[in-house]
């Protein structure tokens, strides 16, 4: 009876979870609709499963991505910037292009200088992260326990890395802090597969998802509000590329400290900002996912960080104390390792896109800015030979698509055969 | 007092320094010593220190350039392959192998003796200025965006978080400072090697250079030597890589110091240290005026004494910047005997400019700003070059201590100076 009443507990929240759709979660925060610009979710409940009974946790493992950033390069700005101050030149704006014009302006000069670099949005969030991580497993940090840290060579996410650990040394200063972002690891930490990335887009993945996107892209409402003759302009601005830029534009702002001056993202409708979300989720599914339109192996890509993640834990468990490995990086590796691992269902493999969000292929949900996998290790003494693990995803527990009697927590054995069986099936 | 001056605190001369550790000659790549904590004069009565402006180097690090590794050894390996090198060539390939293989894949990046220089740093600043590094001050910590300069400002952050609970900080490493913290100046830097000036330091590279000795104990064949190898671009690559062990986990076990007699590390040393002098001091072959490069670093330090004076409480800008920048700060400020103008590259070391005393890795300059109260009208400054009390061109009734209005008018005169030639020459264009 217990076990019913448990199950459909586990159900009803599983329902309550999913019941909200994508449009709703656009409706309530409109950057969720720019998948890997979403920002962290501010406010982290904290209602994780108590300990396994008998047993501590003692050792965290983790990847996670870089804070909130600025944008990586000019192009993606210059796109409708440059649109849009060619109609201004020959006198098409109307008074709200105008007023759009004044306020692209107002983020290209702001992010001037400042390609790619962490937002102190940024290291808020990683500051609050390593906060909670501390607060919430205190027993892994206790006296002078070990942290060692790795880092991309990206300065983004090695600043990301640094004010984390001052933030827990403000917890607790005794700890022993190791700080490495070096080529060396490369590797695993930011491992890029050049064969699965330059062939991802098969003929078949293309012929889908140019038949998925071709009723979503345009916006003739856009055009008609900032051009005075949106026919006219047509030879200037290309309708699709400057709806997609300029709601990128704005939505990313979120990100800066520009994030209350919501002007340019106000000027998308629900629809509209979904409509992107849909076009970019299928595409990071045909890059990243197990999409079998492309021979579903692009997951493949972050192998080595997995067999790094073992070859860690295996060594750690050894340990008395191991403390914590923190590894910061990228979304483009953290997506598909969780793909790769099939959390939280992200192993889904089709050929039909429109699954993707029938069953919560989000990937807004895995790789906002500073998203990041905990790997939390329970044991109840340094002989106890069955070590029980859980994963959380962005700090909520997640699930792994391998049997347990304790749930949300695994038996590492178990969780261990599982990934290695992925490396080997997977040449 | 001119020949006290050219004497280091302990009272060695260039050659002594040297001869008391090799690795000095490295310049500017010579790794600061960890510990060693310099003594203060106690302030002028009443006063207590309420502002540090900080512009460090990095930390210990590997070279920046793959070759510099991979150059000399593939020279080494041809020989050896072909036989021809003799049996210290052999160990010395030996040695170089070691050394490739350690900084493969690091390129650039700081190393663990780096890491200990940042953390000693900061664990000094908040034992010498404990009014200043409390609680209650504000720490603003900003890199330029190079990962060595970025490790050593979170290395040196973390630590300064497990000395101060709570901290207010505010982290940056962006090019929106490049203007001051990593400054270009396409007008100085076409002076820096005119032709005049390059004729000259070529001709002292020429009367400098001896190693016939060095080559005929590394190698067996005069034709592999004449064919293959240039002994004075060899020579150098070893000497650099000589003083690039310091900074890593082979230090103490791998040397290349030993291939080099006294005399001859004497002379790369003050090669060495000429270039520099002409690249970021005073030297008059080239007009004198590179130290101007930081001008507006200068300023900017100028700027922020100004506006910190009616802060009620304490604040720490720690910055790190690219050791040349440091150099020639130094040099723009004639800090000690960095301000010195010749042409004479043979007499460095004789007059006291000597690289290795300016800028080593992890070294900086640090203006330290007293007062007696929130809005006392005599701000007192004191100047720390490598964490020694510096001698500034400017008189005082309390060294090393000096009134900052008295500071302030005198650079900035200096700063008007020179931006009045460049301005005029604009105009004239």
């Amino acid at each position: 009876m217990k076990k019913i009443s448990y199950t459909l507990f586990l159900l009803l929240t599983f329902s309550s979870a999913y019941a909200q759709t994508v449009r709703d979660l656009i409706i309530q925060k409109p950057v969720y609709a720019s998948c890997n610009y979403n920002t962290y979710p501010d406010s982290i409940p904290n209602d994780l499963t108590p300990s396994p009974e008998g047993k501590k946790p003692f050792y965290i493992s983790h990847y996670g991505r870089h804070g909130s950033r600025y944008i990586s390069s000019r192009s993606g700005y210059d796109i409708p910037f440059r649109m849009i101050a060619h109609a201004d030149s020959v006198n098409e704006l109307t008074p709200t292009g105008e007023r759009v014009f004044d306020e692209m302006k107002l983020v290209m000069a702001d992010t001037e200088r400042r390609w790619g670099e962490l937002t102190s949005y940024g290291k808020t969030q990683h500051r609050r992260i390593a906060r909670r991580m501390l607060e919430h497993f205190p027993e892994v940090f206790r006296d002078d326990a070990r942290v060692s840290c790795v880092s991309t060579i990206v300065p983004r996410c090695i600043e990301s890395m640094g004010v984390a650990m001052a933030e827990m040394k403000q917890v607790n200063p005794k700890l022993r802090i190791t700080m490495v972002a070096s080529q060396r690891n490369q590797w695993y930490m930011n491992h890029q597969d050049r064969k699965l990335r330059k062939n991802y887009m098969t003929p078949e993945a293309k012929k889908a998802y140019d038949a998925y996107i071709s009723s979503r892209l345009g916006n003739s409402r856009l055009m008609e509000l900032i051009f005075k003759n949106p026919d006219i302009v047509k030879e200037i601005v290309d309708e699709e590329k400057f709806n997609y830029y300029l709601m990128k534009m704005g939505l990313f702002q979120q990100n800066t400290h520009l994030y209350k001056n919501t002007y340019l993202q106000d000027l998308f409708e629900t629809d509209e900002l979904y409509h992107m979300w849909q076009i970019d989720n299928v595409y990071w599914y045909i890059q990243h996912g197990a999409c079998k339109l492309n021979g579903g192996k692009q997951p493949t890509s972050q192998k080595p960080l997995l067999r790094q993640l073992i070859a860690d834990a295996d060594s750690c468990i050894r340990l008395d104390k191991p403390g914590a490995q923190l590894r910061y990086g990228h979304d483009t590796v953290l997506l598909p390792l969780v793909c790769l691992m099939g959390i939280n269902g992200f192993d889904l493999a089709t050929d039909n896109f429109d699954e993707l969000e029938e069953k919560g292929w989000w990937c807004s949900d895995v790789f906002p800015m500073a998203a990041n996998l905990q790997f939390i290790f329970y044991r109840s003494s340094l002989k106890d030979k069955d070590v029980l693990m859980k994963v959380l995803l962005n700090e909520k527990e997640a699930t792994l698509p391998i049997a347990t009697d304790c749930a949300p927590y695994y038996h590492w054995a178990d969780v261990r055969s599982y990934c290695l069986g992925k490396l080997e099936n997977n040449p | 007092m001119l020949l006290m001056s050219t004497m280091t605190a302990s009272g060695q001369t260039v050659a002594e320094e040297l001869k008391a550790d090799p690795n000095r000659g490295a310049g500017n790549f010579y790794a600061l010593p960890i510990g060693k904590m310099p003594k203060d004069t106690p302030a002028p009565m009443g006063k207590k220190p309420f502002y540090i402006n900080h512009y460090g180097c990095p930390g210990s690090y590997y070279r920046e350039i793959e070759s510099v590794y991979e150059e000399p050894y593939a020279v080494f390996a041809k020989a050896d392959s072909l036989g021809k090198l003799t049996k210290l060539g052999q160990d010395v390939k030996k040695r170089l192998e070691l050394l490739r293989q350690d900084a493969k894949d690091r390129i650039g990046e700081l190393t663990t003796k780096g890491v200990e220089q940042c953390r000693d740093q900061i664990r000094q600043m908040v034992k010498r200025f404990p009014d200043i590094l409390t609680p209650k001050g504000y720490y603003s910590c900003r890199s330029i965006v190079q990962n060595n300069c970025i490790m050593t400002l979170q290395e040196s952050l973390v630590e300064l978080s497990s000395m101060m609970q709570p901290m207010k900080t505010n982290v940056i490493a962006t090019h929106r400072e490049d203007r001051f913290m990593a400054p270009q100046d396409k007008v100085l830097e076409a002076m820096r090697w005119d032709s005049l000036t390059l004729a000259r330091y070529n001709r002292f590279l020429a009367l400098n250079t001896g190693n016939a000795r060095l080559m005929e104990s590394l190698f067996t064949d005069q034709n592999f030597l004449i064919n293959q190898v240039d002994p004075e671009t060899l020579s150098r690559q070893l000497y650099i890589l000589a003083g690039s062990i310091q900074h890593t986990e082979l230090a103490g076990t791998v040397t290349l110091f030993d291939l080099f007699t006294p005399t001859e590390i004497q002379s790369h040393w003050k090669k060495l240290n000429a270039k520099y002098y002409i690249t970021n001091g005073a030297c008059t072959l080239n007009g004198g005026t590179q130290p101007f490069m930081q001008r507006s670093l200068l300023r900017n330090m100028i700027h922020m004494g100004d506006s910190v004076v009616k802060r009620e409480y304490p604040m720490v800008h720690l910055r790190y910047v690219n050791e040349n920048v440091v150099m020639a700060l130094a040099c723009l400020m004639e800090l000690d005997n960095c301000g010195l103008q010749t042409d004479n590259l043979d007499a460095l070391g004789d007059m006291g400019w000597a690289t290795h005393r300016i800028a080593p890795l992890s070294g900086s300059v640090m203006i330290v700003h007293y007062r007696s109260e929130v809005g006392d009208p005599d701000v007192l400054v004191k100047v720390l070059l490598n964490g020694n009390e510096a001698r500034l061109p400017i008189e005082s009734d309390c060294a090393p201590y000096y009134h900052w209005e008295d500071v302030k008018r005198y650079y900035l005169r200096k700063l008007y100076r020179y931006e009045n030639i460049r301005l005029n020459k604009e105009v004239m264009k």
